[in-house]
């Protein structure tokens, strides 16, 4: 496997664990019981992202890596459909692709 | 199709807070990181927890969890998150304004779609009502 595509591959294992980050955060607000619990384990999960994004930035270069790392919008679009059942519409998902597609080129020429 | 009535004043604030604060955060950062030595060492980690802008990006962050999750009680996630994004673009802008970088035409371009699809994401309901989209 080449370099770029080890750094490839984090980058999109740094959005996924971005993006389950983010759902422990939510989780916080909707189960009050446990709120403490989702928000050290959102933050824990963060830690291990940013470990994750750095060790990709040894790889890529810095505009790519983060062009690449919008892809963590779709990840939480995705995960709210299925995990926390929110409604994600074709106007939401067509503003995330404008966003994803904005996002990499202010990152590309960076 | 869920709906949720009336400007979402305490998200749009909240959100506002944040925006605002990571393009701080992100600056700071940068002028923080410039005064590191360049190669990592034992030196380097010394100096970042004798650096006071390390300490108030992670004041700065803290406070930004506490804001972020309070948006997250008013919203849902595929609501608010995509609106991170406008951060990208005040950073470009402060970063040009204040380090003098420059922005290319292509940045500018990425800045307008950027806006659009916050545009796009501002017109669908902000929170799900559970089971609205279930038929009968």
């Amino acid at each position: 496997m080449t370099h770029t595509a080890v750094g490839i591959l984090l980058v999109v294992l740094s959005s996924l664990i971005e993006g389950l980050g983010e759902i422990s955060f939510k989780k916080s607000r909707l189960q009050r019981q446990r709120q403490v619990f989702w928000v050290l384990l959102g933050v824990a999960i963060f830690v291990v992202q940013m470990s994750v994004y750095t060790a990709a930035l040894r790889f890529l270069a810095v505009g790519a890596a983060f062009a690449m790392a919008s892809l963590s919008f779709v990840f939480v679009a995705l995960l709210s459909k299925y995990l926390l059942r929110e409604a994600v519409t074709p106007v939401k998902w067509l503003g995330i692709a404008l966003i994803m597609a904005g996002t990499s080129l202010i990152g590309a020429y960076a | 199709m869920p709906s949720s009535l009336g400007f979402p004043y305490k998200v749009a604030i909240g959100l506002a807070l944040i925006i605002g604060m990571d393009t701080f955060v992100q600056l700071i950062w940068k002028v923080a990181a410039l005064s590191l030595p360049e190669t990592p060492s034992l030196d380097a980690i010394g100096a970042v927890i004798n650096q006071p802008l390390f300490l108030v990006v992670a004041g700065l962050m803290i406070c930004q969890l506490f804001i972020w999750l309070s948006v997250l009680g008013e919203a849902d996630l595929s609501f608010a998150q995509p609106f991170f994004s406008i951060s990208r673009i005040t950073v470009c802008l402060a970063s040009a304004y204040i380090l003098a970088e420059r922005i290319t035409p292509q940045q500018m371009a990425g800045i307008a779609l950027v806006c659009a699809g916050a545009w796009c994401i501002s017109r669908t309901a902000r929170n799900t009502i559970p089971g609205a989209d279930e038929r009968p």
